[in-house]
């Protein structure tokens, strides 16, 4: 229960706090380390260097990027040491990212709570009203007959013809999971 | 013996040759096109006069022709009303008649192409009937390239969310979420937070790793169940990969929903979740199966293809193209892939189509930019590194791996579905789905190289040593005294011989986990499996090479090209041909593959080593067992799919094969002599898809062949429409006026009778029969002798006929 609190709040937290500090381009240059070219064993000598820094594409290298802060380390070995570094100008867009996800989720929400209802309600609310449902069972080639369907529209309002589009998805469905899940003829 | 021989002979002449230039003439006058079907069909019964009808009844019978022609071009379309709804449709589980759509899809395009001429609308409707193939393609692409993007980014979200959580911005993975900050790839970048974190624990130690080790196991659950689940729920057609259906559906078959828009939805929904559940699979196969879903619905909103199902196919093969395209980001391999693969008629018009299609969906995958590396695919790697000649011998040995783990995997992964499907186990597909789950997850995650997203450690192998990794991949003892080299070839060090034992650990566990994964009610497809455990041996190969060239320079067949310590040895390439080797057995794909793996590795210099291994894992697959997976799997599941590649061997003849056997009566209607009773008894008493028409019992001369649905429909329809129709009536399949009686009005048929089925004789061999089904698409094939009508051989009974001659249980074929 604890856990389940904490992960509430942290997800609480999201939702009103903006992301900053994601920004959408970088420069980004990995270094080797110092000792490579200075032959010096202190630490900050053996790290190998790494830097991102939001600066225009054509100043993104070795010698805009990375010389300066180190300089007073290198002194006149900085030629030698700026080969060794990768540098690379990247973009990306966050906004892209953010609309995408938060759709998934709320796709994935939405056929849960779907699922949820068929398997707990439905059957419940199916029960007073089967008796609707069973003079339509056998018109399978009504989609297939396209502008067909507009005359049986007389029978209902839109509603009834939902429940009965659903109902008709529902049994070619059940005629899949018969294929698949008993009979096995497909798809093993 | 023949009822009317000279009747016949001298009619036909003139009403029974529906020669396309009937029909111009019929509508170059615009006014005639609103004859309906009945009042023509009051109009001769009227006037009929017998058989000197001369001028006059020729003329009525060439537009009756003409009329006839007409509504089996639209069947169902524009003038639904005076024709019969759902003729040229077919039902669940029917292979199509390519001869026939194509014919009826030239009527509807001569139709338009004579209507230009009428009106400015009409000549702005042919315009759009000309280019809707390409707009078609078009919308397919956009959307494909769209939903590929939807997946991509969701997956890589997903997987991560397993991990942890960027709490500054929860929509981020991992990679993302630390993009922006120094510390981004040390693994220790403050703005993610691992679960352990969240929950106050410290990140290292044992209680961080058990926590960590929980919620990874949990969430793979979750997202496994959930995948299951929904699957289950909405959409079974939804699990697999879908490219054996693919392909039997591209050859002509139908299965209603296979590619409908709960697949599409639930498909795309479930492979985010199964991806993200980190079981050993991967989106690229079932990619294939969304861009086709996707054709598929779009194909509705233009006529011409979504009424047609052999124009449709069209739409899906270039669909398919696609759905490699952004799988790879790769669309010349997506291209050949549809034609090498999946495609069975290719033309060049959808070469140049699926070619259009593919480019579009590949721009807009780029241009989402899904994972923030300028490319398409996760893994793309960029190779710039020479090979020696030397090399070619591991790169052909390689292939040899490939094409035995390759075949381990098929056979392997066969029989597990064969189980499954003839076991009690497969009534159990959502806990079988969480039981593998629950191992993958418990064995993945103590090995860093099985814990990772599969994708990313493809990359990883494929990827060279640089400064930039820190992998222990990569844990060379490198000395950079040497400010020229880039990076050169060293010793390895203690990480890279751990890494070694931990890629073997790996290869095992992702070789055994893909096999009982492969097939389970999910969507899963097993390209990404099967390059990452060709990557795996490649590399442990290359890392072999290397250390040896190291070690030993000068040996001769280095040809002293590695005695310069640079550009020598490169592990990542022979990942890269290790991938292309397993990929290349299990599938038994080789041009594509190569295209696809070259345009990943953006360098054509490597086109001789992939050719070298995919060349060497086909005969190696080929020689220990004949099948790739994907055709394992149709034969598996018992569909009907006539391979073109393989090769007919045995000497059979057309009597052989053909039904009905001996002692067996074959059913046939005669043309103008059974009565609406009869032919409901007949379709009562047979279940033939099909009959041949003939022009009396005693002379089995042929007519021409209907198909069961359509008569039933135009019985039906006539019941309801027509006044006097009743059992007692004569079903009429001539042109010409019946003999006068004083029964009730006869039925007229002719405009569903096909009149030109294809026939052969009963001595025309087996092999050429085969061929002719293959290259022409045919559904069924009327066998005569001497002229006369003896039998019938339909798709099924050549596809029974080849599996009893190689000794296959005949009985598997799934067909109605």
């Amino acid at each position: 229960m604890k856990y389940y609190l904490a992960v509430l709040l942290v997800l609480g937290n999201l939702i009103f706090s903006e992301g900053q500090g994601y920004e959408d381009r970088r420069c980004k240059c990995v270094c080797p380390s110092l000792s490579s070219v200075t032959n010096r064993t202190d630490p900050l000598h053996t790290a190998h260097i790494r830097n991102i820094s939001n600066v225009p594409p054509n100043k993104c290298n070795c010698q805009e990027v990375i010389l300066p802060a180190i300089q007073g380390e290198l002194k006149e070995k900085a030629q030698e040491f700026c080969p060794r570094c990768e540098c690379k100008y990247e973009h990306r867009n966050t906004t892209i990212i953010q609309v995408v996800v938060i759709i998934v989720i709320w796709v994935i929400s939405i056929l849960v709570i779907y699922m949820a209802f068929l398997i707990i309600l439905d059957p419940l609310l199916n029960k007073k009203i089967k008796g609707n449902y069973q003079e339509h069972t056998n018109e399978d080639d009504e989609a297939m007959a396209g502008p067909m369907s507009h005359n049986m529209s007389v029978r209902g309002n839109v509603l009834n013809r939902v429940g009965h589009q659903q109902d008709k998805w529902k049994r070619q469905v059940k005629e899949q999971r018969r294929n698949i899940y008993d009979r096995h003829t497909m798809l093993n | 013996m023949e009822k009317y021989p000279l009747k016949r002979t001298g009619l036909s002449s003139p009403h029974n040759s529906p020669t396309y230039q009937a029909v111009n003439k019929k509508y170059t006058n615009g006014s005639r096109a609103t004859y309906t079907a009945n009042d023509d069909m009051i109009d001769i019964s009227t006037s009929g006069s017998g058989t000197a009808g001369g001028d006059r009844s020729a003329r009525l019978g060439e537009d009756e022709d003409g009329l006839s022609h007409y509504s089996v071009a639209f069947g169902g379309g524009v003038q639904e009303s005076a024709d019969i709804p759902g003729i040229g449709q077919y039902d669940d589980f029917h292979t199509i008649d390519w001869q026939r759509d194509i014919a009826r899809d030239r009527m509807r395009h001569r139709y338009i192409v004579k209507r230009k001429q009428d009106s400015i609308w009409n000549l702005l409707e042919g315009a759009h009937d000309a280019w809707s193939g390409w707009l078609c393609v078009l919308a397919v692409g956009l959307v494909t390239g769209a939903v590929a993007g939807v997946i991509d980014i969701g997956a890589s979200w997903m997987t991560d969310l397993k991990f942890g959580i960027c709490p500054q911005a929860f929509w981020l993975n991992q990679e993302q979420c630390c993009w922006s900050f120094n510390d981004f790839d040390t693994g220790n970048c403050t703005q993610w937070l691992t679960w352990a974190q969240v929950l106050g624990t410290s990140k290292t130690g044992a209680g961080g790793y058990i926590i960590s080790y929980l919620f990874y196991v949990v969430w793979a659950l979750l997202f496994a169940a959930l995948s299951a689940s929904l699957v289950r729920m909405f959409a079974p057609y939804a699990c697999g990969s879908g490219i054996p259906e693919i392909k039997t559906i591209l050859s002509g078959f139908i299965i209603r929903g296979y590619l409908g828009k709960w697949t599409l939805i639930i498909k795309s929904v479930g492979l985010i979740l199964s991806v993200s559940a980190g079981l050993s699979l991967g989106k690229e196969g079932p990619m294939v199966h969304i861009a086709c879903a996707i054709g598929n619905i779009l194909s509705y909103l233009f006529p011409k293809y979504g009424r047609n199902e052999a124009k449709k196919r069209e739409i899906l093969s270039a669909s398919a193209a696609a759905g490699v395209s952004v799988a790879f980001g790769a669309p010349i391999g997506g291209v050949l892939f549809s034609l090498e693969e999946v495609s069975y008629y290719f033309p060049l018009k959808t070469l140049w189509r699926s070619f259009f299609c593919a480019l579009i969906a590949a721009f807009i995958l780029r241009s989402i930019n899904p994972f923030g590396n300028e490319h398409s695919v996760l893994f793309y790697v960029e190779y710039n590194k020479p090979w020696i000649f030397f090399e070619l011998i591991p790169f052909i040995g390689l292939g040899i791996i490939g094409g035995v783990i390759a075949t381990i995997f098929i056979k392997a992964n066969l029989y597990w579905c064969r189980y499954r499907k003839f076991s009690k186990l497969g009534q159990y597909p959502v806990t079988e789905v969480l039981v593998v789950t629950a191992l993958t997850a418990v064995i993945a995650y103590p090995n860093p190289y099985t814990r990772m997203n599969t994708s990313q450690l493809i990359y990883l192998l494929f990827s060279q040593c640089s400064i930039s990794n820190s992998d222990n991949l990569c844990d060379y003892n490198r000395n950079f005294t040497d400010v020229k080299s880039a990076i050169d070839i060293a010793p390895a060090g203690p990480g890279v011989y751990e890494a070694i034992w931990q890629l073997m650990l790996a290869l095992v566990v992702k070789l055994v986990m893909t096999i009982f994964t492969f097939g389970m009610k999910v969507p899963c497809g097993l390209f990404i499996p099967s390059l990452c455990l060709g990557a795996i041996t490649g590399r442990i190969v290359g890392i072999g090479m290397e250390q040896l060239a190291y070690n030993y320079p000068k040996m001769w067949f280095f040809s002293g090209e590695c005695s310069t310590s640079d550009d020598c040895i490169t592990p990542g390439l022979y990942a890269m041909v290790g991938a292309a080797a397993v990929l290349g057995g299990v599938t038994r794909m080789t041009v594509s593959l190569v295209v696809i793996m070259f345009e990943l590795t953006g360098g054509v210099r490597y086109i001789v080593p992939l050719m070298a291994a995919a060349m060497a894992s086909k005969w190696v697959g080929d020689a220990l067992g004949r099948q790739g997976i994907y055709d394992a799997h149709i034969a598996l599941n018992g569909y009907p799919f006539l391979d073109s590649k393989d090769e007919f061997q045995h000497t059979s003849l057309a009597a052989d094969v053909m039904q009905p056997k001996r002692n067996e009566t074959l059913s046939v209607i005669t043309q103008d002599s059974m009565t609406v009773d009869d032919i409901e008894a007949l379709l009562k008493d047979t279940e033939h898809n099909g009959y041949p028409v003939v022009v009396s019992r005693e002379s089995q001369y042929l007519v021409g062949f209907v198909l069961r649905k359509e008569v039933n429909l135009a019985i039906a329809n006539a019941k309801r429409m027509v006044d006097g129709i009743c059992g007692q009536s004569l079903v009429i399949f001539t042109s010409g006026n019946p003999p006068q009686t004083l029964g009730p009005p006869p039925l007229k048929l002719k405009k569903i009778l096909d009149m030109a089925p294809i026939t052969i004789t009963d001595q025309t061999p087996m092999e050429t029969v085969v061929d002719m089904f293959r290259k022409l698409g045919l559904r069924q094939t009327l066998v005569t002798h001497n002229g006369r009508l003896l039998g019938v051989i339909t798709k099924k009974d050549v596809l029974r006929h080849i599996k009893q001659m190689d000794n296959e249980d005949p009985n598997s074929v799934l067909f109605n």
